[in-house]
């Protein structure tokens, strides 16, 4: 585990400015949706990973972020680098950030609503769809074009002709044994 | 003349060429371009709003997720292994090192350990796919700059080393071979043949590179002095990687804070002072030296033993012990439909990638899907430095201080 | 192509064998097989296998397509190399309207023809959705043998003239 350091909102900007005067430099920023976790605390956190290169340490500290909508003080102002991991985490999981400049969405288009990465936004799947179709067969290239087999009946549009619809008809198209019985039209 | 006539050819001897404008002020000359996201020079879909004047870059603004893919968030809907998928497709140009940082981060949830052929597998894959991502970025520096040549050559060593990937994994990109635990498979039979083939010709080859770029006039005017960001400004962005080595910022991961067996291994890390597109070039030549040497010493020194953790509580076990051994099905079946539960608790490791430190923070809820899965990508915070860089230079320096950062827009994106 | 056939009298039959008589539309198609120029739109991981397949190993430029136009408006065939964000879609048919006609589109990978390997929020799940597609080439990523066979059913299908086949609805 992680040397991990957590505060609240509200010292963590005095705490950001001594802890870059000890030698720390912010590597990374990300939110956090408690949602799922056990143990209690604010919803929303926010992940700040630091690292102390004479030492060669790392330290992950937690800032809670209070309130509605929740907020924490940016640390842009101590660390330039969170500029762009402040503004992901505005977007994706909604947190604000007091005093940053330019807190615009980044990954999603600007009127996007909802923040993705919340544990009540859903992950947004669509179901498969399985249309029609008759299924053309293509020759390979290089052969000459015989015919173009279709698995049912279907006019120069490509619509299904109505009409029987028997299994006997239907003939795999993997099959080239369509030229003893008549073809289906081109 | 007339008299109009007269007018122009006494203000034209008096200003020269420009005198047909009344006035000139530059700043009223500002004009506000945009560049991208489909663009030949911009490493993918980049977009950059420029402010100009003239051909001077005054602004420029990064606009960022054209390629947003939500992993992240797809992440959480796999299980532990199946999110090894979508973490490998983030930064595609290193796609082992995604997932040697995924792995290891679950490995500090996991508490298991990587047996010592499965840490030098993983070292070997992720020194050749530092040379092939490196072989990218000198074939689009190249490019950007005018040098087509550089692309071919570099595309051409980069298909050897592919053929060794595919020979080792099954495919050229987007590998999904390294898992918690270890790899996936172990070594082909005749991977030393081909390995050493690899290290026969490269050599010669980079040597070719240095030729084609190194002391080319023309690289070397376009590159010296140009897109200067200095050391402070480096630690300020906590730029990493190459833009940081060449800033004089003696950090490598490998060395400081050594993953599988990387502290076992002799390597020097390259740090200039220049700053500029030229020094970032210089460092990655040396690092694409640096990977041959580690590459000799990995295939020296390969153990013996097995090639991944084989807990059957974690990985499936082999495919013969399934005819024999009933709990095989059963830990077989658990493992490919639920998956591994990993314990409570939260990890964050750091890996260095060919672009810079890459660091994966991995949060677990007891379950058999991550709870929440973070990745740092290296070129998404290192693109805070690309305004620092460019600002006050031409929009030719622009192009290739964009090519010197090689950004991935994959991670930078996710 | 038929045999050579001007027949000038009195001139011997050498003259004969120089002509080459042909329907104009397959010379049409021919050309326009021979020499597609793609539109650079490599978003993602099937971009670096696109640029592998214009590469000596793989060589693209033997079909007569090495020359990538950065301008759409000099493309006619447009390879969606890679996955396909909602900020990006936009972005897609706007290059898709400024190319001239006639033009194609190949979807390459499966995150360009239906998804791919992420079915979520933040991915149109197939480019078909945006774009009329003309071939499929399913991967992830595809080989660059792959991409070259989708390419040179392209060609098959610009050789017979199909180019409009797409614009026939199939009641899908």
């Amino acid at each position: 585990m992680p040397e991990i350091l957590r505060l609240a909102a509200s010292e963590w900007a005095d705490r950001a400015s001594s802890l870059r005067s000890e030698g720390w430099v912010a590597t990374d920023l990300c939110g956090l949706d408690r949602l799922g976790l056990v143990g209690d605390g604010a919803r929303f956190e926010v992940v700040v990973q630091l690292l102390h290169m004479e030492t060669r340490r790392r330290l992950t500290v937690h800032v809670a972020a209070e309130g509605d909508p929740p907020t924490v003080p940016s640390a842009i102002g101590v660390w330039p680098a969170v500029d762009f991991p402040e503004r992901e985490a505005y977007d994706l999981v909604g947190i604000h950030f007091d005093g940053h400049p330019n807190l615009r969405r980044i990954m999603m288009p600007d009127e996007w609503e909802g923040h993705p990465l919340r544990k009540d936004y859903g992950v947004g799947k669509v179901p498969v769809e399985f249309r029609p179709q008759p299924f053309l067969q293509i020759d390979a290239p290089g052969q000459a074009t015989t015919s173009v087999h279709a698995a049912r009946e279907v006019d120069h549009l490509g619509q299904p002709v109505p009409g029987d619809d028997t299994p006997a008809r239907r003939e795999s198209n993997w099959s080239r044994s369509g030229a003893a019985e008549g073809e289906a039209q081109e | 003349m007339t008299i109009e006539a007269e007018r122009i050819v006494e203000r034209f001897e008096q200003g020269g060429h420009g005198a047909f404008v009344e006035s000139f002020d530059a700043r009223e000359e500002r004009m506000t371009i945009n560049m991208g996201p489909v663009h030949p020079a911009t490493h993918g879909v980049l977009r950059l709003l420029l402010e100009l004047e003239g051909e001077t870059v005054v602004r420029c603004e990064p606009i960022i997720g054209y390629l947003h893919t939500g992993m992240e968030k797809e992440c959480e809907d796999q299980n532990w292994r199946g999110a090894t998928t979508i973490v490998t497709r983030m930064d595609y140009l290193a796609p082992f090192f995604n997932e040697l940082v995924y792995s290891l981060a679950v490995e500090e949830l996991l508490e298991c350990d990587v047996p010592p052929r499965g840490q030098y597998i993983r070292m070997l894959l992720c020194e050749l796919n530092r040379l092939s991502s490196h072989m990218v970025w000198f074939g689009t520096q190249g490019l950007d700059m005018g040098a087509m040549s550089a692309m071919f050559y570099g595309f051409r060593e980069r298909e050897m080393i592919l053929d060794f990937f595919e020979m080792v994994t099954g495919l050229r990109m987007n590998h999904q071979f390294i898992h918690p635990g270890g790899v996936w498979e172990d070594l082909p039979d005749g991977w030393d043949d081909a390995l050493e083939r690899i290290l026969d010709v490269l050599p010669g080859r980079i040597a070719e590179y240095e030729d084609l770029l190194s002391y080319n006039p023309v690289f070397l005017e376009r590159t010296k002095g140009v897109g200067v960001i200095s050391r402070d400004e480096v630690l300020a962005l906590a730029a990493s990687g190459p833009i940081a080595r060449a800033a004089g910022v003696d950090w490598d991961v490998r060395r400081d804070m050594p993953y599988d067996a990387y502290g076992e291994l002799e390597f020097d890390v390259p740090v200039e002072d220049a700053g500029d597109v030229y020094a970032r070039y210089q460092v990655r030549m040396v690092e694409m030296r640096e990977s041959l040497r580690l590459l000799r010493q990995i295939a020296d020194r390969m153990p013996d033993g097995d090639h991944k953790n084989m807990d059957p509580k974690l990985s499936p076990p082999p495919r013969p012990e399934l005819n024999r051994s009933m709990e095989a099905v059963i830990h077989h079946f658990k493992l490919m439909t639920q998956g591994y539960t990993v314990p409570a608790g939260e990890a964050y490791r750091v890996v260095e990638s060919p672009r810079g430190e890459l660091g994966c923070y991995v949060v677990s809820d007891g379950g058999t899907s991550p709870y929440r899965v973070h990745v740092r990508d290296p070129s998404f915070v290192n693109l805070q430095s690309l305004p620092v860089m460019v600002e006050e230079g031409m929009i030719a320096d622009l192009i290739a201080s964009i090519a010197s950062i090689d950004p991935v827009l994959g991670g930078v994106d996710r | 192509m038929g045999e050579g056939g001007l027949r000038l009298g009195g001139v011997s039959d050498a003259v004969g064998a120089n002509f080459i008589t042909v329907q104009l539309d397959k010379l049409v198609n021919w050309a326009r097989k021979s020499s597609l120029w793609p539109a650079t739109f490599g978003l993602a991981c099937c971009a670096i296998e696109m640029m592998a397949t214009t590469m000596p190993r793989h060589d693209l430029a033997r079909f007569g397509m090495e020359a990538f136009r950065a301008s759409p408006r000099q493309a006619d065939l447009m390879i969606v190399a890679g996955r396909v964000a909602q900020k990006m879609a936009p972005v897609l048919r706007q290059i898709y309207d400024q190319m001239t006609e006639p033009k194609w589109v190949i979807s390459m990978g499966v995150c360009a023809s239906s998804g791919g390997v992420f079915n979520n929020y933040a991915l149109v799940q197939g480019v078909d959705q945006i774009v009329p597609v003309d071939v499929y080439v399913p991967g992830c990523p595809p080989r660059p043998e792959m991409l070259m066979d989708g390419i040179m059913l392209l060609h098959e299908r610009i050789k017979r003239g199909e180019y409009d086949a797409r614009r026939v609805p199939t009641g899908a």
